[in-house]
């Protein structure tokens, strides 16, 4: 029965604030921790708790103050060379560092559904003991009422539960995860998907530096180099034009085609969806959705994908949306805004050729004069 | 290399979602009735301990938790080149979630052996997580390297390549040590003859096949059961709900001919602003 302390009604606190990770990639802020700030901010209020914000990293200039301007309470900044460049061990030390120092535990504890975020958090609630809920879409707070026999220690009515919400295995569900039974309780949200606060540069909060204590075993795995391949492309999160692939292709050659339609636009880029992306077609990075980006480009062109509920929120919020798709029963066609039901080996080069007459400035009046 | 490596593989077997077998009319899947697979993903980590065990020597076990069809993924590995195998299989884990599956991994790992790499797929594709792993290091106490593209061994540290949000990052790590393999490493490779023929002699001789797979429960391997299943479990699924139905009101085109179809929805859609000037 040892393992019950945690379970321990009694020892349930409803209390402590809210806690957000920044996170930056030297010294360059993720839009994620904003977008974090953003979200714990309503989540704080509506429980009227502070929200905190812990950021690591090695002479970081303003981005404490600019924490603060993005909705923080009260940062905490662990300032080490050590910690220049992300390491799990060393980050993962502070952390826990932190959250033992707190008198009371945060009540929840945010990241980003990052290379970093997802690398950081489960080290963190294994440490804890506590629930972990990963590539959240929507958080919230509310009450809930365990009534399961299963364990009557967890029996109860807890008012104030982070509510974590992701798209479930399936076509078309999503589910809401609790664990209210230990604070923090855990979450991470996909990157472009919680809006952040406007900055306010008169917003005042309190910045405190907290000591790093690091210990020789987190040391084992150095960083050599961080390379960015900024130059590499156009970036799937910041093109105007996505053109995205899927399992209807029927083969990885359909990319080709792809790749030639996506030429006829400007600041384009080439997206897929997860099923293609496993079977190799095309390497991950490509990946649009519940485990790859999220994106909201101006247009989305969707070629052979079904629109699976994973897909679907990671682009559904692109400006234009055409489904290409054999099936006219997918449900790309239900969030589609422009739907044609038919073989895409047929119509992209057709839409090739049209649009290069376009361009060319020929058939224009063809195209006019058709209607 | 000094001695030889003690690798250790960690797979899943997941609902096969490109089939349609098992899928109950709103959405959830039917486990019982799908088809099963090895996660997709963990055959980036097979196809990474199978490497490092022929570029620097040593052996291969791979080790899987679920109910008992899930031994199909384990002679899958030996049908790749995997020396033995484990199975965790016990009604007490059902509705595990990550933290108590990481339990039960970390568990069944000390039962077996001290591994010098310890790998898994970067996530499964029922759960879509990506936490088990970084899970079981933090038990295991051990350093990780996640989203790990590639990977070498020199002077007994793993050069490991591991993605980054726009780039990647180059990391020296000592053993042990656990990897989550990205799906931007090497594609597993074919099944390997000597390992298919072993498969085969050995489906004919369950004495024989059990030399190879065992499979083992939580009291085998000293897991407290309170912290397994529903009850080691701190997170629950509350509730599902229907996504609501987005929009509707996708405009469906339709024409005589390819032609006047595309012509349709370039209009419509107002392409043009988009081309390439």
């Amino acid at each position: 029965m040892t393992e019950q302390v945690e379970v321990d009604l009694s020892s349930f606190s409803p209390k402590g604030d809210v806690l957000v990770i920044a996170e930056h990639i030297l010294g360059e802020l993720q839009p994620v921790t904003l977008e974090l700030l953003g979200a714990g901010r309503i989540l704080s209020d509506k429980m009227e708790r502070k929200l905190k914000c812990l950021v690591m990293g090695y002479n970081l200039g303003d981005i404490p103050q600019k924490l603060v301007e993005y909705g923080a309470d009260e940062v905490y900044v662990a300032d080490h060379e050590e910690l220049e460049k992300y390491r799990t061990l060393p980050y993962r030390r502070v952390v826990c560092d932190f959250l033992e120092t707190q008198s009371e535990p945060p009540h929840t504890c945010l990241l980003g559904s990052t290379t970093t975020g997802r690398d950081l958090a489960p080290r963190i609630a294994a440490h804890f003991d506590t629930g972990l809920t990963a590539d959240c879409t929507e958080l919230d707070i509310g009450p809930y009422e365990h009534k399961s026999k299963v364990d009557p220690t967890k029996i109860g009515l807890y008012p104030n539960c982070l509510y974590a919400i992701r798209p479930s295995f399936g076509e078309s569900l999503k589910a809401r995860i609790l664990g209210p039974w230990k604070n923090p309780q855990m979450a991470t949200t996909r990157p472009g998907v919680m809006t952040p606060l406007k900055p306010d540069s008169k917003r005042k909060g309190k910045i405190e530096k907290i000591t790093v204590n690091l210990k020789p075993e987190d040391h084992r795995l150095v960083v050599v180099e961080t390379v960015r391949e900024i130059a590499k492309g156009v970036k799937l999160t910041e093109a105007d034009v996505i053109v995205a692939g899927g399992y209807g292709l029927g083969t990885a050659d359909g990319f080709d085609v792809l790749k030639d339609l996506a030429a006829t636009f400007e600041n384009s880029a080439l997206g897929a969806s997860r099923k293609v992306v496993d079977l190799g077609w095309i390497p991950y990075q490509h990946q649009v959705g519940q485990t790859g980006k999220t994106v909201r480009p101006k247009l989305y062109i969707a070629c052979g994908i079904s629109g699976a509920i994973q897909h679907r929120v990671g682009m559904s919020k692109s400006g234009t949306i055409i489904a290409i798709n054999k099936d006219p029963d997918s449900p790309i066609f239900k969030f589609a805004h422009h739907g044609i039901v038919g073989d895409i080996y047929q119509i992209i080069p057709e839409m090739i050729k049209q649009f290069k007459e376009i361009q060319s400035g020929r058939g224009v009046k063809e195209v006019v004069g058709s209607h | 290399m000094s001695g030889s490596l003690n690798i250790f593989v960690l797979v899943k077997q997941v609902p096969d979602q490109g089939s349609k077998a098992g899928l109950n009319p709103d959405g959830t899947i039917d486990r019982a009735k799908a088809k099963r697979m090895l996660n997709p993903f963990d055959r980036y980590a097979l196809q990474a301990a199978l490497h490092a065990k022929k570029c620097y020597g040593g052996r291969v076990t791979a080790i899987s938790m679920g109910p008992p069809p899930a031994v199909e993924v384990l002679l899958e590995t030996l049908e790749h080149g995997v020396d033995e195998a484990f199975l965790l299989s016990d009604r007490r884990l059902a509705a595990s979630d990550t933290l108590a599956t990481a339990y039960a991994l970390f568990r069944t790992v000390s039962y077996v052996g001290k591994p010098d790499l310890v790998f898994c797929g970067l996530q499964t594709t029922d759960g879509d997580t990506a936490q088990v792993g970084p899970q079981l290091a933090e038990r295991m106490g051990l350093p990780q390297i996640t989203y790990c593209e590639d990977f070498s061994i020199e002077n007994n540290k793993v050069h490991g390549r591991r993605i980054i949000e726009g780039g990647y990052q180059k990391v020296v790590s000592e053993m042990p040590l656990l990897v989550t393999v990205a799906n931007s490493y090497h594609p597993l490779e074919y099944k390997s003859f000597r390992g298919a023929w072993k498969v085969q002699r050995l489906a004919r001789n369950e004495e024989e096949l059990k030399k190879f797979i065992h499979t083992i429960d939580l009291d085998i391997v000293k897991a407290d059961p309170d912290r397994t299943g529903l009850k080691g479990s701190p997170t629950i699924v509350a509730a599902t709900e229907k996504v609501g139905e987005l929009g509707g009101s996708c405009k469906m085109h339709e024409g005589q001919s390819v032609e006047t179809l595309v012509q349709s929805v370039i209009k419509e859609s107002q392409l043009e602003q988009f081309f390439v000037a």
